[in-house]
């Protein structure tokens, strides 16, 4: 069984969470957080003095390298023990510390997907802002410390696109809105290919929305011990946030009848173990309300995410534009409150109405433009919309075409890996 | 982590979480050595079918697995053809709603599934074992351990398993102790210079250290198979070149004394391969990291070499100043 | 052992200091060009004698100096197939991130490990002994890297082999 015959890897490294598998599959093995922890009190010590006990130093040194966890253990891990320092390599979608990033890689691929790594093609994802020596970087990880026969660096708006694809249509051309835990961005697609010079990012993300809560529950004067606070935000955020489509008329019908909203939240201290609760009320709908209102939270961005789209497929090439409007595709978790979609439609279809009535207005009557139609769209693998692309894109045929091989990174060099080719998935 | 974990840690997850609240699932996924996995839930929620497919199955039948599958997963085997999947060779049928309550009878539950494929690929050792009871019994002499060196006086039936399509695991008895050796393949030269290194420290390494004078003793030939195996059917067809390399580990009977300790034994020797092929790779990752630091102090030392900037503000005469971009 | 190698550094040391006196020199082929004429070696009255200079065998230095640029060859020691292995990992990481070091060839001459190509653009941005000090600094830490790095590689193989074979103990 040659690697082409068995399933590629997919790895989607986010800057919250990694969603790692096989292609082929309908969801990721593992979705893990982004975290390594690592042993800090030997990794200083590998140029310490010659004298004395130095090759059992420097034996520890050797090996402490291999003493660190990742994703879930990890975070258990450093809020239990000292000695193990977090560390997130991922840093606004882009890789920040090449180290910890291999190491996660390693640990990824020996311990949890249990795979050799010789024996499979990979596909990893990048964000669309990422230069291309992080490509060659990555490139020179993969193929010289693992050893992959395979490697294709995808682009994770047009791995999300790919997810929308049925038997009957697949559509390369739409905006995607990416809002995931580090980074948001809109990024228009058409073809396959990005529109470099439209790619738009905001500084609001799911970390914003969590610590925004946070913000809201302390001011309120909930009991939460402070080290929990920012989990139990998360927490809050993940089971009981939704969007709604006026604020003033939301607070009404929280004041109204409070019993029917108003959601507890309960949780164990874990210094003593005693139990506490904490009421979300307001928090529920005000928290994604960031992104259509970002004064209420920060006041140095004020621009409401419908604008930004729309400004950003305004600023693509006139004849993608309707194209555009009527693929939204939303992914990410951030994007997953109920009601998100049917909100960001509403608005967005407001302002491209009032721009279509100012123009016709203009024309007087003599032409009417054809009315735009806006379309966002929404389904339930949104989480790992991109890891789910990937998926399907890494188990066509094509795709050990379009990969780069380790013959051709022998032969050429790292350069090899700047360009990556779009290619149809199904037809 | 330096040792590299026996179970499946996707079975682990995804039984433990079912378990607590069963749902749909179909995902296929590998383990190493060339096995494939698929769990699905092909009738209803909560009947999970677990198959595996094995490239060495067909050795692994001659030598014994199907009675250790029987035995180990007996209730769970599934003698029903619809359910039966064409590219895999084992498969086993969960029923939710028959498993123990939580605690610790469930979690054994949940590791002898995700210990599925080292308990399958464990039974030629298995039957090495009983051979050399019986080769022992006849023979009767007590072992010394000086005569590791010395051929042993019979020994058995030579077991082949290719678990990988140029790497082999052999497997043979004898009155005295049992013989397991183990050829891997290094495609890349890199892995393979360290695989020598790494291998050469294994033979010597009882040598150095006294604590683990009672370990197996490992010996090691590159090219050339070893003694042993040169007669084994098929051998010739194996590639003779610099990238291939034959490990050798002779147990004593004191490493399959207990079945339990007959077991951790074989899963371990089960994972020497991958075990080996995960720290070459670990230590690349380190020399990487050493690089590293090694071209940022080099940077340093370049900027040492960059005359300081002053910057001083300019100002025009009327009093405005310049901005640098 | 240690002498032979501050001698080798000196005598590279006094070559470079001598042959590092660089100017601008418009290309003289192509108008309007400014080329490094020890990469084109098109016309001999621009390029000085290479020089040479071997500590033994396996490791020697090779010196090239035009008017407006000097490409500095080495070739690093490599004892056994360990070391090779090692260098040559080494090196080409080096190699691949020469655009941060700004003075680093991204392939080495034909021959050698590495190459360092130094312009006269350079020897006016940064201080021409400091650059000097660099290119010692540089051969000295390489072999001392190598030997580091080969030191780990057997160190890390005795742990390896001790914890797989403490299992069965």
């Amino acid at each position: 069984m040659d690697p082409t015959s068995r399933p590629a890897v997919v790895i989607d490294n986010g800057t919250g969470y990694t969603k790692m598998g096989f292609a082929g599959n309908v969801e990721p093995c593992f979705i893990t957080p982004t975290a390594v922890a690592v042993n800090e009190s030997f990794s200083d010590q590998t140029r310490a003095t010659a004298k004395g006990n130095w090759l059992a130093q420097h034996s520890a040194g050797v090996m402490a390298d291999l003493d660190f966890l990742i994703g879930e253990e990890a975070l258990a891990r450093s809020r239990s023990s000292s000695t193990y320092s977090l560390s997130y390599p991922i840093r606004n979608g882009q890789v920040d510390n090449w180290d910890t990033m291999e190491k996660f890689w390693q640990q990824c691929i020996f311990n949890y997907l249990r795979c050799d790594p010789e024996d499979h093609y990979f596909l990893l994802t990048e964000s669309p802002l990422t230069p291309p020596e992080t490509r060659e970087y990555t490139g020179e990880i993969m193929f010289e410390t693992f050893n992959v026969p395979g490697l294709y660096i995808a682009v994770q708006p047009v791995l999300a696109l790919a997810a929308g694809y049925t038997t009957t249509k697949c559509e390369m051309t739409g905006v995607v809105v990416d809002v995931g835990d580090g980074a948001t961005h809109i990024v228009p697609v058409a073809d396959g290919y990005v529109i470099g010079n439209s790619i738009s990012s905001i500084p609001l993300t799911g970390k914003d929305v969590t610590q925004f809560i946070q913000q809201l529950m302390k001011e309120r004067g909930e009991h939460i011990p402070p080290e929990e606070s920012f989990d139990v935000a998360r927490r809050a955020k993940e089971m009981y946030c939704y969007t709604c489509s006026d604020i003033v008329k939301e607070f009404n019908k929280h004041d109204r009848e409070p019993s029917k909203y108003i959601k507890r939240l309960t949780g164990i201290k874990p210094k003593t173990g005693a139990p506490y609760t904490c009421d979300i009320g307001y928090e529920r709908f005000l928290g994604p309300e960031i992104f259509f209102h970002p004064e209420i939270y920060n006041n140095d961005f004020t621009t409401p995410l419908q604008d930004v789209i729309d400004k950003c497929i305004q600023s693509s090439p006139i004849d993608t534009r309707r194209a555009l409007y009527k693929n939204i595709v939303l992914s990410g978790g951030s994007t997953m409150f109920k009601d998100f979609h049917r909100r960001l439609q509403r608005d967005l279809k407001k302002i491209v109405d009032v721009r279509v009535r100012a123009s016709n207005a203009r024309l007087g009557g003599d032409a009417k433009a054809q009315p735009v139609e806006v379309n966002v769209v929404s389904h339930p693998i949104q989480r790992y919309a991109v890891w789910f692309g990937g998926s399907v894109l890494a188990s066509t045929a094509e795709f050990y075409e379009a990969c780069h091989t380790k013959a051709e990174y022998e032969e050429y060099g790292a350069s090899i890996c700047r360009s990556n080719p779009v290619f149809k998935g199904m037809y | 982590m330096i040792l590299l974990e026996s179970h499946n840690t996707i079975i682990k997850n995804v039984l433990t979480e079912r378990f607590v609240k069963p749902s749909k699932i179909d995902v296929q996924f590998v383990d190493y050595d060339n096995v494939r996995f698929h769990l699905s839930t092909p009738t209803s929620k909560t009947v999970l079918v677990l198959s595996m497919g094995i490239h060495c199955w067909s050795d692994l039948k001659k030598y014994g697995a199907p009675e250790i599958l029987e035995r180990e997963f007996g209730e769970w085997v599934s003698n029903d053809p619809n359910l039966k999947e064409q590219d895999y060779d084992v498969t086993l049928v969960l029923d939710l709603e028959k498993i123990p309550e939580e605690g610790d009878d469930r979690d054994a539950l949940i590791d002898h599934f995700s210990m599925l494929k080292p308990i399958i690929l464990s039974a030629p050792f298995h039957r090495a074992y009983n051979e050399h009871s019986q080769l022992a019994s006849k023979h009767k002499s007590t072992f010394q351990p000086g005569m590791a060196d010395q051929a042993p006086e019979e020994r058995g039936e030579l077991m082949i398993i290719h678990y990988r399509e140029e790497e082999a695991i052999y497997v043979q008895a004898a009155n005295d102790r049992v013989t397991i050796v183990i050829s891997t393949l290094f495609t890349d030269e890199t892995d393979r210079v360290f695989g020598k290194v790494f291998l050469q420290e294994f033979v010597d390494a009882r040598r150095r250290s006294s604590a683990i004078g009672t370990a197996p003793q490992v010996m090691y030939t590159t090219r050339d198979p070893p003694l042993e195996v040169r007669n084994a059917p098929g051998i010739a067809g194996v590639k003779r070149s610099e990238d291939v390399g034959w490990i050798t580990f002779v147990l004593f009977p004191r490493h399959f004394a207990t079945p339990e300790i007959a077991s951790d034994t074989t899963f371990k020797l089960e994972l020497f391969r991958d075990y080996l092929h995960y720290h070459i790779k670990a230590s690349k990752t380190y020399m990487h990291s050493r690089m590293r630091a090694r071209v940022a102090s080099f940077q340093q030392i370049l900027n040492r070499a960059k005359p300081e900037v002053i910057q001083d503000e300019r100002k025009t005469a009327t009093g405005r100043t310049f901005r640098s971009r | 052992m240690a002498n032979t190698l501050r001698l080798y550094l000196t005598c590279i040391r006094n070559t470079l200091e001598a042959a590092m006196c660089l100017q601008n020199f418009p290309c003289q082929e192509v108008e309007r060009h400014n080329k490094p004429e020890v990469e084109l070696k098109t016309s001999p009255e621009l390029l000085l004698n290479p020089v040479l200079i071997c500590r033994n065998e396996a490791e020697k230095c090779l010196v090239e100096t035009s008017i407006n640029s000097i490409r500095i060859s080495l070739k690093v020691k490599q004892a056994d197939e360990l070391e090779n292995i090692l260098a040559k990992k080494f090196l080409r990481f080096l190699s691949m991130r020469a655009e941060a070091f700004q003075v680093l060839r991204r392939k080495p001459v034909q021959g050698y490990d590495i190459s360092f190509l130094i312009t006269n653009y350079h020897c006016e941005d940064m201080h021409k002994h400091k650059l000097i000090d660099f290119i010692v600094q540089f051969m000295e830490d390489i072999d001392k890297e190598i030997s580091e790095l080969k030191l780990s590689v057997n160190t890390r193989g005795r742990l390896v082999a001790t914890e797989f074979l403490k299992q069965f103990i």
